[in-house]
């Protein structure tokens, strides 16, 4: 084309102007609007509600920090849900408020607003990472806290949301309608919250934002096995590449560097996929084997017990001694000044996917304690220590279920603060009379409906008094055969007449 | 004076009609109104010249930059500011965010003084008071006004107004002549509209446009001149006249070839413009 004229000088603005810096501009001004849009402002008020209320007393107080990074996981997902569908009406505003027909002809063309859209996203992403971060930081300065975090699995919450975003821009872009949006978020909360999350085989499961575990059980860092950087990747790289397709929808076709961006972005998505997807490695496969059958550990003497745990769980130990020294201040004969062997022991084998129950020790005067702690399982590993100190070892423990029961209970449960919540605590279906199941890390002693009266009675009694009659009549009371009957008129509890619980 | 817009031979047909047949023009600073019947292509005219469409065949630059190229119809958008015919507003943004939004379209990317230019502008078409009120709480003739100063944010060196003043109440007209006057002083203004007043107000040059095609290019007064000694006065409706009316004063006037005798009348750019439409075929209604 020529041209005709020699033109007059125009107009000028004196600021010099920049394309990319208008990109910016714009997506600081979506960012904010988007986080003051009611379904983001909602949505990161129960998101921060749930962090208080949950966080308060996760774990009881002890968490394992490899647990905690896996809990900031699935609430985000609230906050990207309502991200997508905010970004998506913001992206479709021009087209539904007629603006099209005048932006069209501005220097800040559609694909680079729909760059800038999908850019307005990261002020929520970043929010969203110091929320996670202030809940994991919360975790992590609980003085009980064990273990170690990844920044893999903590990344998972704000990745989440720029992917929900990216496919908010992608929606916009492609079907151009307003209903897609809302459409998509219920499609999603039925799939991601009502069950639809798929359990199916290892490498599927990871296509998944959030990938959950079927198991609730802790195991030390190094043993979890799961691709966490790499489900990082891959999360990072579908949230660009479909930002990428996005942008090109939105009129980057013509231009090379979207091209470019969408290959780098496929890129990362496919070496995290591939990542992922590789399964459990012969390596962690034995070290969980070792782990659970001959496990290398950290061994302390405390008192005249022994204590060994998993690395991590080495500052876990004091808790563990107070624990044994209580039950041991109530119990009488050679047993208060056993010497024990307190093993910290795991079901490494089947990873997270199951829950495998530890068998007995049969070896005299050693106990289990699990990888978890805080709440029931203090008066779990509490009644384990008290039938080994009853009972000679844990195996000998478990299978009893005659009058000795009352004084491993009691000896269990008579030196806490509030024996009688404990009481509660430890039985399997939170009661504190009738018969029920105690359990314990291994496996679980059976209290019958007399032998329950009596331990609840000599909990609400003064306990110099019960303590006094239990070491004086210590020798008996542990006599294997004792009946429920003779051990309560022992330790001066009336009306028993049971003979023996094992029969109930 | 030296043009500021140039075309030659611009053309678009959509299917078989042909919306822009041939069109040049040259355009200086000052505004130019550019009147024409319903489907006249003073719409597609402007378009193509605010680079939203571009021209099947024929060129044209605007303040020396061709729209053709990729670069180049970067550096025409951004010297221009563009009003256009109905235009969409986000009632949720106040008129500042509006005016704000549209200004980082045109890459004003300095925080500060982009929003100083947008207060500027604001003050300009008189809504400074009402900046923070949001668009959907606006009465028409001031969304029109925020529609204004998002095509003038920038200080575009073209400004193209698709019929600014339709809808507006003669008040609100009044006021929006002003402000157009006002915008034409030192930039190129082109003024697509009906209201042939406004182009006898505000225009130094006026084209008309039907078919597809320029019909006129020149001043005001000499489209008035056409219509010069073809416009009398009668007690009666004239039966050959191109159009005719009663007027407030109970006599008609007419318009198109007089009888001898006629009692002559001025002749006004309205009468030029019907007698210029006439000329090219085109139905004239009265």
């Amino acid at each position: 084309m020529t041209t005709l004229v020699q033109p007059a000088p125009a107009a000028v603005t004196t600021e010099p102007r920049n394309a990319w810096g208008a990109v910016f501009a714009l997506a600081r001004l979506e960012g904010r609007r988007l986080l003051l849009s009611i379904p983001v402002l909602v949505a990161f008020a129960v998101y921060i509600a749930w962090i208080v209320w949950h966080t308060l007393d996760s774990y009881h107080g002890f968490p394992a920090l490899q647990d905690a990074d896996r809990d900031t996981q699935s609430t985000p997902l609230l906050v990207g849900l309502a991200v997508m569908l905010s970004v998506n009406q913001a992206v479709l505003r021009s087209r539904r408020r007629d603006t099209e027909r005048h932006f069209a002809v501005l220097p800040v063309n559609t694909w680079r607003r729909t760059v800038a859209h999908v850019l307005s996203v990261v002020p929520a992403v970043l929010l969203t990472a110091v929320c996670v971060g202030v809940q994991f930081g919360w975790e992590a300065l609980k003085p009980g806290a064990v273990g170690h975090g990844s920044l893999g699995e903590l990344a998972v919450g704000p990745l989440t949301v720029l992917v929900c975003g990216a496919l908010g821009v992608l929606m916009a872009r492609v079907l151009k309608s307003t209903f897609v949006g809302p459409m998509l978020v219920v499609f999603l909360l039925f799939f991601f919250v009502l069950g639809a999350s798929p359990q199916d085989g290892e490498g599927t499961r990871w296509l998944n934002p959030v990938v959950g575990e079927g198991s609730s059980k802790t195991l030390p860092s190094d043993l979890l096995g799961r691709p966490a950087a790499w489900h990082a990747l891959y999360l990072l790289g579908l949230g660009l590449t479909l930002g990428a397709l996005a942008v090109l929808a939105g009129g980057g076709r013509r231009v090379r560097t979207c091209y470019a961006a969408l290959g780098a972005a496929l890129s990362l998505l496919l070496a995290g996929a591939f990542g992922q997807s590789g399964g459990t490695p012969a390596s962690l496969t034995a070290a969980r084997e070792k782990a659970t059958l001959n496990p290398e550990q950290t061994c302390e003497q405390r008192g005249g017990s022994t204590y060994c745990a998993f690395p991590e769980w080495e500052p876990r130990i004091g808790t563990w001694a107070e624990v044994v020294d209580g039950v041991q201040g109530l119990a009488g004969g050679t047993a208060k000044d056993q010497k024990l062997l307190v093993r910290q022991r795991v079901e490494a084998r089947y990873g997270l996917s199951s829950d495998g129950a530890l068998e007995t020790l049969d070896a005299p005067n050693e106990v289990t304690v699990g990888t978890r702690w805080g709440g029931p399982r203090v008066p779990e590993f509490s009644s384990a220590v008290a039938a080994v100190l009853v009972a000679g070892s844990e195996q000998e423990g478990t299978s009893m279920c005659d009058g000795r029961v009352v004084t491993v209970m009691w000896i269990s449960l008579g030196w806490q603060d509030k024996p009688i919540d404990e009481l509660r605590n430890v039985r399997l279906d939170d009661s504190i009379s009738g018969s029920a199941i105690v359990l314990q890390p291994t496996s679980a002693i059976s209290m019958s409906a007399a032998q329950t009266d009596v331990v609840r009675t000599l909990l609400t009694r003064p306990r110099a008094e019960v303590t006094a009659l239990v070491k004086k009549h210590w020798k008996e009371l542990t006599a294997p055969g004792i009946t429920t009957a003779r051990a309560a008129e022992l330790v001066g509890v009336k009306g028993i007449t049971e003979k023996n619980g094992c029969e109930e | 004076m030296t043009s500021t817009v140039s075309a030659s031979g611009l053309s678009l047909h959509y299917g078989g009609t042909r919306a822009l047949d041939e069109v040049s023009l040259r355009l200086t600073p000052g505004v130019t109104g550019l009147i024409g019947p319903n489907g006249a292509g003073k719409t597609t005219l402007l378009r193509v010249l605010a680079t939203a469409v571009p021209p099947q065949r024929g060129e044209f630059t605007v303040l020396g930059h061709d729209p053709g190229s990729l670069r180049g119809r970067q550096e025409v958008r951004r010297r221009l500011g563009y009003l256009p015919q109905t235009p969409g507003f986000h009632p949720d943004f106040t008129a500042f965010e509006f005016v704000d939004y549209v200004a980082i379209l045109k890459e004003l990317n300095q925080r500060s003084a982009r929003h100083g230019e947008v207060r500027r502008v604001l003050d300009e078409v008189g809504l400074g008071e009402v900046r923070g009120r949001k668009i959907k709480k606006l009465s028409g003739g001031m969304r029109q006004r925020v529609a204004l100063a998002a095509a003038l944010v920038g200080d575009p060196g073209f400004l193209v107004l698709d019929e600014p003043t339709v809808g507006l109440d003669p008040e609100q007209r009044m006021r929006f002549r002003e402000l157009i006057a006002q915008a034409g002083e030192g930039r190129t203004v082109l003024l697509s509209t009906h209201q042939t007043e406004d182009v006898a107000m505000l225009c130094h040059r006026v084209l008309v446009m039907a078919g597809g095609r320029i019909h006129f290019d020149g001043t005001p007064a000499e489209l008035a001149a056409q219509a010069a000694g073809r416009v009398w006065s009668s007690a009666e409706r004239a039966p050959h006249a191109k159009a005719g009316w009663r007027t407030g004063t109970g006599t008609f006037r007419n318009v198109g070839d007089p009888p001898p005798g006629a009692e002559l009348l001025e002749p006004t750019l309205e009468d030029g413009y019907l007698l210029t439409l006439d000329g090219y075929g085109m139905a004239v209604t009265a």
